[in-house]
């Protein structure tokens, strides 16, 4: 694939100046006014007038069902926070309410933050742009009928949907401190959308994301998990990141891509536990960048605004191929830089518990996963029964089912020090009842209505003997991968 | 390592205290049990995936008619240079209030044609600042009851809108402190006067003397010179004839931009109208002239931040209303361009330094390499090799630029080749045990060893380094070993 080092491009990018005015409640830490603080930093480094600027229109009821469930989408239109106490059966069931509170305008929020990456996805159909920018979108945990983790509408998922009908392959990258996890599942079974998530992993939100999370049914092998321990530095994301995105952009060939550039992997992040700086976090920007190929940046996460702000300031002048001084213009939210009034931060001196060693592992893990793709070109010859699919997919279920939780237990009883292991030690049964209840999820029915973690993870080892015999191959590779991960010593 | 696990445990629960998080990361089993939707893995079915719409055939492709679905406020312009776009905006800032986007906004509606642009500024002036004093007052009012319930703060103000309260509120923010301290200022403003200590006027009691130290509090405080100044404040006093320079009340001892030249001393406007009326000097419970000159007991109490002093127009102006908020309008703008300076100021500091040790490393080695990279060793440069491993030891790219026309390349082949010869690893212990205790006087033998050796062996390559520290001559550093040795 061509690599072209420091070409102009043309950016354009989205936003509307009434983003910033809405506010996620008291104490919430999302903060969409670092929108409107990024947005103030490139007018005043004078990079807003090297771009095209566009003002998305609001996405409209019926292009956020392009994905969503109407339902959901009705629900979202209609609900107030003075109306809330109609809605509690809705609310329960959407998800909304505690991390995705009901707030003042919470429709036209999502509708803007929809309405850029859809205008975006749209600018690079008509191929009138390279790079298209909308650090309002992003919101990657928005499922199709739930809303999740500060999230309600997947803009993320719209725009490449819209992607899709001009391009063969899209390929999401996601750099957020969490698990893109609503864009993945949104394209679990296609071999059209290869989503890539680095993201922190271990009692962590959303909780998904394990490195044997790949895909189902036809997007077997489609998604990319790469799971990260506390503290991860500019040094160690390259050593990780620049390998699989060179692996993968050579495997599955996209004729575009969308970057989720969460901010909250950055250091000293209030949610977020990298220690990622500025540089480092654009480093991903730049390196997706030397493709050539079109290129779509949206916000994400990130609840220490002022670094936000910074990051995405940086990220937009790599975008935009120019350099920027290291000393912040003067601009509305001048004082909130304070007290070195630089772009750039230095790490913190945490710990980085991510070894080399369990990098490698987690590398050449995923290394073997992508050599199981077919090769790019010949990816829509492949021929998949229609509904073999299901079949498929149920056995996914089973294949994680099997592994999860004995290899966990495993894990608890062969190495309790080990390196990683300690979050999961010390809340080690609760996670295994978490994880059976995620597991669950597939429309399990078997022991919904208890609630005793230890007694239903007995009852399904068992079960899981009984039907260990079919899966010994699957669940052999599967438990060396566990090994090669890094979590038993 | 325990250790190590330790402080991953206090960082972890340090994080959760932090306020809430994406459900699950930091919630409690009971809580976590109560959540209706766990999401711990990925589900598969009709409900959950997305439908990829079918990829439209090349043939039936048409980008042009896709709309934009976005409406375009701003494209980008080569024919104007950046210098001249900076000044209009600045123009639009200072002249007509708009901010950055909206001066391009209008530039970009005239099709990138500046004069038209400039010209039509004056016709859209934008929405002035929809907060008024009161508004501003009752909002804070409002926060320090309600706090961030911005559902609560506009029962105070139903006028507004939440978007409009968030949006002020963020901007409010960060300034308060920098308010408050015009309260705090307020405040000694007023409490001397109670208690009739000399003060801010009083530290300031030199202020009509030093004029050259007048013009920097201006900058600081007012940033506003009268000459240049269009605020309505200019016409408060100009039916007096007589007036002077400005500078401090000599009765009540507030600093004015207009004074008026008395027998009585120079008056501010208030004194000088006080005494043209009843012949006596404004009785005035705040520092005098007779106070300021006496000796100032309590000068060091109160003061007001360095530079800053209360302008006794300003004050006037302020309590008579609506021009008050024009000054203060105009003050903010003023710090605000100061400020825009200041940036742009450091900027073009960093950027210079930059450049200068761009080009300072562009210089060195040119004029280092006078002489060509030459692979061939001289004799000359074996010594200087030699001592180079004694002061740098095994950093050959160092040792290379002292020599300046090998590679870090060359120089790590002679140490292998001339290991042996010029017996270096002694010399490469004596480097270590420098980097231990000094050990100073076998260092100079070293050198005198090479030194003799060199003179012994000149006209042959062949050097010879004795390990064993002969006689002892003291030498103060290596330079005048290798200044010597190379003569």
């Amino acid at each position: 694939m061509a690599m072209q080092p420091h070409s102009k491009k043309r950016v354009c990018y989205y936003y509307d100046s009434d983003i910033g005015n809405y506010y996620y409640g008291q104490g919430h830490p999302m903060k969409p006014h670092r929108i409107r603080m990024t947005h103030n930093l490139l007018l005043n480094y004078g990079l807003y007038r090297k771009m095209e600027i566009y003002r998305p229109h609001k996405a409209t009821a019926e292009e956020m069902t392009k994905f969503h469930s109407d339902d959901y989408i009705k629900f979202l239109r209609s609900i107030r926070p003075d109306n809330m106490s109609e809605y509690n059966k809705q609310m329960q069931r959407f998800n909304v309410g505690e991390d995705c509170p009901v707030f003042d305008g919470l429709y036209e929020f999502c509708q803007l933050s929809a309405g850029g990456s859809v205008a975006a996805a749209v600018k690079l159909n008509k191929q009138a742009s390279e790079i298209c920018i909308n650090w309002g979108g992003g919101l990657h945990h928005a499922k199709k009928s739930e809303a999740s983790g500060f999230c309600y509408v997947n803009d993320i998922v719209l725009g490449i949907l819209e992607l899709l009908k001009y391009h063969q392959r899209v390929l999401y990258i996601d750099i957020d401190v969490h698990h893109g996890d609503g864009v993945e599942e949104a394209f679990y079974t296609t071999d059209r959308v290869m989503t890539v998530s680095f993201h922190k992993y271990g009692e962590y939100f959303p909780g998904t994301g394990d490195l044997r999370d790949i895909g189902a049914g036809k997007g077997k092998y489609y998604a990319v998990n790469i799971p990260l321990r506390d503290g991860m530095d500019d040094d160690s994301y390259e050593s990780i990141f620049v390998p699989i995105i060179s692996k993968v952009m050579e495997t599955f060939q996209p004729s575009a891509v969308v970057l989720q550039c969460g901010a909250d992997s950055l250091t000293g992040d209030r949610l977020g536990c990298f220690n990622l700086t500025v540089r480092g976090h654009g480093k991903c920007v730049e390196f997706v960048k030397k493709y050539n190929l079109p290129f779509m940046m949206v916000g994400g996460g990130g609840y220490t605004i002022r670094n936000v702000s910074r990051a995405w300031t940086y990220e937009t002048s790599v975008a935009l191929g120019v350099e920027i001084a290291n000393e912040l213009p003067y601009n509305d939210y001048f004082e909130y830089f304070g007290p070195d009034f630089k772009l750039h931060i230095s790490p913190s001196n945490m710990a980085n518990q991510n070894t080399p060693e369990y990098l490698e592992k987690i590398k050449t893990r995923l290394f073997e996963n992508l050599r199981m793709l077919p090769h790019a070109p010949g990816v829509q010859v492949q021929a998949i029964p229609e509904d073999a699919l299901h079949e498929d997919s149920d056995n996914e279920d089973k294949v994680d089912k099997d592994d999860r939780l004995p290899q966990k237990d495993l894990d608890k009883r062969i190495a309790p020090e080990n390196d990683f292991s300690d979050s999961e030690d010390e809340e080690g049964s609760r996670r295994d009842q978490r994880s059976y209840k995620g597991r669950k999820r597939p429309r399990l029915e078997k022991g919904s209505d208890s609630k005793d973690g230890a007694m239903d993870e007995k009852s399904i080892k068992d079960e899981i003997k009984s039907e260990k015999d079919d899966k010994e191959d699957i669940k052999g590779s599967i438990d060396d991968n566990k090994k090669d991960a890094g979590l038993t010593p | 390592m325990v250790l190590a696990a330790k402080n991953g445990e206090d960082a972890r629960n340090g994080r959760r205290s932090r306020g809430p998080s994406p459900n699950g990361h930091v919630q409690t089993e009971s809580s976590d049990d109560d959540s209706p939707v766990p999401t711990d893995k990925i589900r598969v079915g009709r409900d959950y995936q997305a439908v990829c719409p079918e990829l439209t055939p090349e043939s039936l492709r048409k980008p042009e008619l896709l709309a934009d679905r976005a409406l375009l406020v701003w494209s980008p312009t080569t024919d104007i240079p950046d210098s001249k776009l900076e000044d209009y905006i600045m123009l639009a800032k200072d002249k007509y209030g708009y901010n950055g986007e909206q001066a391009l906004g209008m530039l970009f509606w005239h099709k990138h044609d500046l004069d038209r642009a400039v010209l039509d500024l004056a016709n859209f002036t934008p929405f002035p600042d929809e907060w008024s004093v009161e508004d501003k007052v009752l909002f804070e009012q409002a926060f320090q009851f309600h706090g961030k319930s911005f559902h609560r703060i506009r029962q105070m103000l139903p006028e507004k809108t939440i978007a409009s309260l968030v949006k002020y509120y963020y901007s409010w923010k960060k300034i308060r402190s920098r308010t408050s301290q015009m309260d705090k200022q307020a405040r000694k403003l007023t409490t001397p006067r109670e208690d009739g200590t000399p003060s801010e006027a009083g530290s300031e009691g030199g202020s009509n003397e030093d004029s050259d130290h007048d013009e920097k509090k201006w900058t600081i405080h007012r940033g506003i010179r009268r000459k240049s100044d269009t605020s309505p404040r200019s016409g408060t006093s100009d039916e007096n004839g007589n007036q002077g320079e400005g500078g401090a009340c000599s009765n009540c001892g507030v600093n004015c931009t207009v004074t008026h030249v008395t027998p009585k001393g120079s008056l501010c406007t208030s004194c000088f109208q006080h005494w043209r009326r009843t012949g006596i000097l404004r009785p005035t419970s705040g520092p005098t002239a007779g106070k300021r000159g006496a000796p100032m007991g309590a000068r060091h109490k109160r003061k007001p931040p360095r530079g800053m002093y209360i302008n006794h127009d300003d004050l006037a102006a302020m309590a008579s209303g609506s021009a008050g908020v024009l000054i203060l309008k105009a003050m903010d703008r003023e710090l605000e361009a100061l400020h825009r300076q200041i940036q742009q100021n450091k900027q073009v500091v960093s950027s210079l330094k930059r450049k200068h040790s761009e080009s300072l490393e562009d210089l060195r080695p040119t004029a280092d390499n006078s002489s060509r990279i030459n692979s061939r060793w001289t004799n000359e440069e074996l010594l200087l090799a030699v001592q180079g491993v004694r002061k740098y030891g095994k950093d050959f790219k160092s040792i290379a630029e002292v020599l300046g026309n090998k590679t870090e390349h060359h120089v790590r082949s002679f140490f292998v080749n001339y290991r042996k010869r010029y017996n270096l690893d002694t010399v490469l212990k004596d480097y270590e045990k420098d980097n231990g205790p000094v050990i100073i006087d076998d260092t100079a033998d070293e050198k005198v060893e090479l030194e003799d050796a060199l003179d012994n062996n000149s006209s042959s390559d062949v050097i010879c380094v004795s390990p064993t520290p002969p006689a002892k001559k003291e030498f103060k550093n290596n330079k005048i070993t290798i200044a010597q040795a190379s003569k």
